[in-house]
């Protein structure tokens, strides 16, 4: 089972840096951090907070994507974000195997991680923590512009990692890297794709839905527009 | 046996407003008074400010009519529980005998805090700033009895000792060596979590009250002590504030904070003498849970988070104690007395070079003498310093009582 927020009960470590101080008992010690993908031709450290990153990032898509499945108004929207949100807790689990496939630790979060989660908990919040000044419909374009950036990311992630597996030689490593590259890396095409379509489609349909204010409208109207925007 | 507060349900927030007659508690006796009850009420008090401040701020930060809805009501609960709490501080316990409780609440807190402290980089941050609480006892102890000739121990009854610690003159520093590092909040063991937001609540309610009495006294040298410890415990609350990971969401924070409420409720229950007052530790810890409940329901609406993900599956077997530590301060004491800061390092002040931050700031700060020193030395020709040490000498030989010059 995935694990969404590492913990130390669930075995997080991490690495102390200038303002963070971990316990020793949990921290990312030197020489295990130097082991990882030793003698590969990689930079195992680096790859370690690379693959950090990248899990931090999937475990804020799927918080992301259950908040906003809970949220939105459109049923069409609910029921793409429930299946990417499913995918993407998926995707959590596939960085998990792969890195402990590769001798590391999924618990282990990298400086790299903690700046991806910051800027993941950003984007979620401006979901939310301004929706008093935000109509509804505008909310939902909101949300829908939180998951074409947290996708854009995610895709660039993995387009990375599927270009590093090409460069690497043959063997247990890049038989790892390929397996999980090929599982993900179509679905990231597609949630990219889908982000991008979905937000020209939603700003299209606005655009050309006459000039009615949302302002003007009462909110169960509001939510009843919503509701059929892709009708 | 393990208590979880998520699986308890708690009085909902929208029930626990209460009318002023509720509020407007009986307090208790201060001579009578079990002076862990007192330390008990002043530790409270100041968690609920600590919440009611941070509902402030995070409503400050957020137009969200449903959150911003929440915050007001669960934070009005908690404006009238600090009330209820407060409240049961007597009107003939003078600022100074409250100020006495509050030092208490700092040495006896802080150690045990640190010896329970399972992270070794907080255990040292307690520890260092205990010796400094610890000094602030006995100064204002010799200016309790210079103005009114009370003996502190009426109001500690010799729970806790009285005697210098790290000289309140020495701890002024440059604002730079009070910036620690924090923990990682994934990895950081939740204990330690509870352990540095209860002290930043008690450390800035200690901030708070000095910077608002300060001002009740005529006397000079009363005066310029409040207002020269006052300083020092804004530094703590510097130092201490540092600690908490800045990376946990707002709405993070809100759980955390509530937890750290049900949790410190369901510790002064633990221990409570007084029956009456125990039965509002009670009451408040279920209104605490109550709380807890719509944070987390936030948290699960708007973050797509369950709180059980960061959350531990319990409150800490044991309960956050009121109880002598005079043997472990006396032990800090010997140790670390002639600890200091340099950047986010504790180093031997003989091990600071000459030209440090540390003695610029000294030098700018104590020119023309410090009130600290001020106040032991007018004790001293006054028929000699206060001090209350019942477990033998002073473990540091140089802190042992001078005779007046």
């Amino acid at each position: 089972m995935a694990t969404l927020t590492p913990t130390a009960a669930t075995g997080a470590c991490s690495k102390p840096q200038e303002m963070t101080y971990v316990d020793p008992a949990r921290t990312m010690r030197p020489d295990e951090d130097e082991a990882f993908l030793a003698n590969t031709g990689l930079n195992g450290p680096f790859v370690a907070d690379l693959l950090s990153d990248m899990l931090a990032h999937e475990r804020c898509g799927a918080h992301l994507y259950r908040s906003v499945t809970d949220r939105t108004n459109n049923p069409v929207l609910k029921q793409r974000y429930a299946h990417f949100g499913a995918e993407t807790t998926r995707h959590v689990e596939v960085l998990e195997s792969l890195i402990a496939e590769l001798g590391g630790d999924a618990g282990y979060v990298s400086p790299a991680a903690r700046a991806t989660e910051k800027a993941g908990i950003g984007l979620l919040e401006s979901t939310f923590l301004l929706a008093g000044s935000v109509d509804l419909l505008t909310q939902e374009l909101v949300m829908l512009d939180a998951v074409l950036l947290a996708e854009a990311k995610d895709h660039a992630n993995w387009s990375c990692l599927a270009g590093m597996v090409d460069d690497l030689p043959t063997g247990d490593v890049r038989d790892s890297l390929e397996a999980a590259v090929d599982e993900v890396e179509v679905q990231e095409d597609e949630h990219l794709r889908w982000a991008q379509d979905m937000r020209c489609r939603m700003i299209s349909l606005q655009a050309t839905s006459g000039p009615t204010s949302s302002l003007a409208l009462k909110a169960e109207e509001l939510i009843a527009r919503i509701k059929g925007l892709f009708d | 046996m393990a208590f979880n507060p998520l699986e308890q349900t708690g009085i909902p927030v929208d029930a626990q407003f209460r009318n002023w007659a509720e509020l407007n508690v009986t307090p208790f006796e201060k001579y009578d008074v079990d002076p862990y009850t007192r330390t008990r009420v002043i530790l409270m008090n100041g968690i609920e400010v600590e919440s009611i401040l941070f509902s402030h701020q995070f409503a400050r930060h957020t137009d969200n009519p449903e959150l911003k809805r929440a915050l007001a009501t669960g934070r009005r609960s908690e404006a009238q529980q600090q009330k209820a709490v407060n409240g049961l501080n007597p009107g003939d316990q003078t600022p100074l005998e409250t100020t006495l409780g509050y030092e208490q609440v700092a040495v006896d807190l802080t150690a045990w805090l640190a010896r329970h402290e399972p992270d070794p980089m907080l255990k040292q941050a307690l520890d260092f700033a205990l010796l400094e609480d610890f000094d602030h006892l006995y100064r204002y102890a010799n200016l309790y009895e210079l103005l009114y000739g009370g003996k502190a121990a009426a109001i500690t009854q010799h729970l806790t000792e009285v005697m210098p610690g790290r000289p309140t003159m020495l701890e002024h520093r440059h604002p730079y060596d009070d910036v620690r590092p924090h923990f990682e909040t994934h990895a950081v063991d939740p204990l330690s979590r509870l352990h540095v937001m209860t002290i930043v609540a008690g450390e800035q309610q200690t901030m708070n009250f000095y910077m608002n009495h300060g001002t009740d006294w005529i006397e000079p040298v009363a005066r310029g002590l409040y207002a020269e410890i006052a300083l020092i415990e804004e530094q703590h609350v510097t130092h201490y504030e540092s600690l908490l990971d800045p990376l946990d969401s707002w709405i993070a924070n809100w759980v955390f904070h509530e937890y750290n409420e049900v949790y410190l409720y369901w510790s002064m229950h633990q221990q409570e003498s007084d029956r009456r007052i125990k039965a509002i530790w009670e009451l408040n810890c279920d209104m605490e849970i109550g709380q807890l409940q719509v944070a987390c329901d936030f948290m699960r609406r708007y973050e797509g988070r369950d709180p059980a993900e960061l959350l531990p599956p319990a409150l800490p077997d044991e309960p956050v104690t009121f109880e002598p530590n005079k043997d472990y301060v006396r032990q800090v004491l010997a140790d670390q007395i002639d600890l200091r800061t340099d950047g986010t390092e504790y180093v031997r002040v003989d091990d600071l070079p000459g030209d440090h931050r540390y003695f610029a700031y000294q030098a700018t700060v104590n020119e023309g003498g410090a009130p600290s020193e001020q106040i032991i030395d007018q004790a001293r020709t006054d028929g000699g310093e206060y001090r209350d040490q019942t477990e033998g000498d002073h473990p540091v030989a140089d802190l042992r009582p001078q005779q007046a010059t």
